[in-house]
């Protein structure tokens, strides 16, 4: 346990040393605030640049706070997953290509501790930054539009938390299976492309998917209440998580050192 | 547009000012880079937001 707390705060630093603590989370306070904002000023906007003839009167009607959030988790699904993939597609990849992973594996540190180090490391600075642009994004909406019950909110942006964790230690697994970040960025983000797809499509069919978290999130912000069949696709999704990782430690330790 | 809420806005500018300035001064003092120093200097400047975060991702070389 000792080793694995001294692990953990090496990530934590070289995550820091590399700026990671600082624009990451700066990115998605800056997608929190936007959307509120953005619909805020929408009719300014459409009078503005629109192009709409003399006269015309715009009436459109400012969505709901819980809307807005909905809207915000969205980018942060879109924009928010694709910064966060490709800012650690290369944990364990470049680490592999530089030789450094051999330095790391010849003291004597389980395979576990280094897979286990590196994903809590990841999840904690994603986290922060969620929820730093997570409360941007409140703060903006309460601000400007309305408020919307905290305990949606909350229970909400739990769900969704989850869903970007699944996505998270996606980029963990193909991590220990490619050699080029590359292929771990884009498989990841396939993957988070097609469960999203899939469960628009046929939510009916696979309503365990980790995917329909983010549609039973967004139904919470807008109108306060889920399916109650919300436990299925969390308690899968924790099972693949805890699958993944343990899947990851053993693709890892079968492979032997790459240079 | 004349009623723009400065207090609502000006945050949304100094993230997009803190992230070029510190994308800048890494640049600055970076030995060597993924590609030309003056191009990226350009690209930070010119696309906000995203030419920063460009920058962090696929400009910096890890050593």
């Amino acid at each position: 346990m000792r080793q694995w707390t001294v692990m953990y705060k090496k990530e934590l630093s070289e995550q820091w040393r590399s700026f990671k603590w600082l624009w990451v989370p700066l990115v998605f306070m800056l997608l929190g605030m936007t959307q509120p904002v953005t619909a805020y000023y929408l009719p300014d906007i459409l009078e503005q640049f629109g192009g709409l003839p003399e006269g015309a009167v715009i009436d459109i009607p400012l969505p709901g706070g819980g809307q807005v959030l909905a809207d915000t988790l969205g980018q942060f699904s879109q924009i928010g997953m694709l910064v966060l993939v490709l800012a650690f597609m290369g944990t364990i990849v470049s680490e592999r290509t530089q030789g450094t992973w051999a330095m790391v594996l010849v003291k004597p540190v389980s395979y576990g501790n280094v897979i286990t180090t590196k994903w809590a490391a990841m999840l904690t600075l994603v986290t922060a930054s969620y929820v730093l642009g997570l409360m941007s994004a409140i703060y903006y909406t309460f601000l400007l539009i309305e408020s919307v019950p905290i305990l949606d909110i909350v229970l909400g942006a739990l769900l969704f938390l989850l869903w970007v964790m699944f996505i998270m230690t996606l980029v963990i697994l193909f991590s220990s299976l490619f050699k080029s970040s590359g292929a771990v960025a884009f498989l990841t983000i396939g993957m988070a492309i097609v469960l999203s797809i899939i469960s628009g499509f046929l939510p009916d069919l696979i309503q365990w998917s980790p995917g329909m978290l983010t549609s039973h999130s967004s139904d919470l912000l807008r109108t306060g209440e889920t399916e109650a069949l919300v436990w299925l696709p969390t308690t899968v999704t924790i099972v693949l998580i805890t699958g993944m990782i343990f899947l990851s430690v053993s693709i890892v330790k079968r492979k032997e050192v790459i240079s | 547009m004349d009623m723009i809420n400065w207090g609502v806005v000006a945050p949304l500018i100094a993230i997009q000012l803190i992230l070029m300035t510190v994308a800048l001064l890494d640049l600055v003092k970076r030995d060597q880079v993924n590609g030309e120093k003056w191009v990226w200097a350009i690209v930070i400047v010119v696309f906000n937001t995203i030419g920063p975060i460009a920058y962090f991702i696929f400009g910096r070389k890890t050593d």
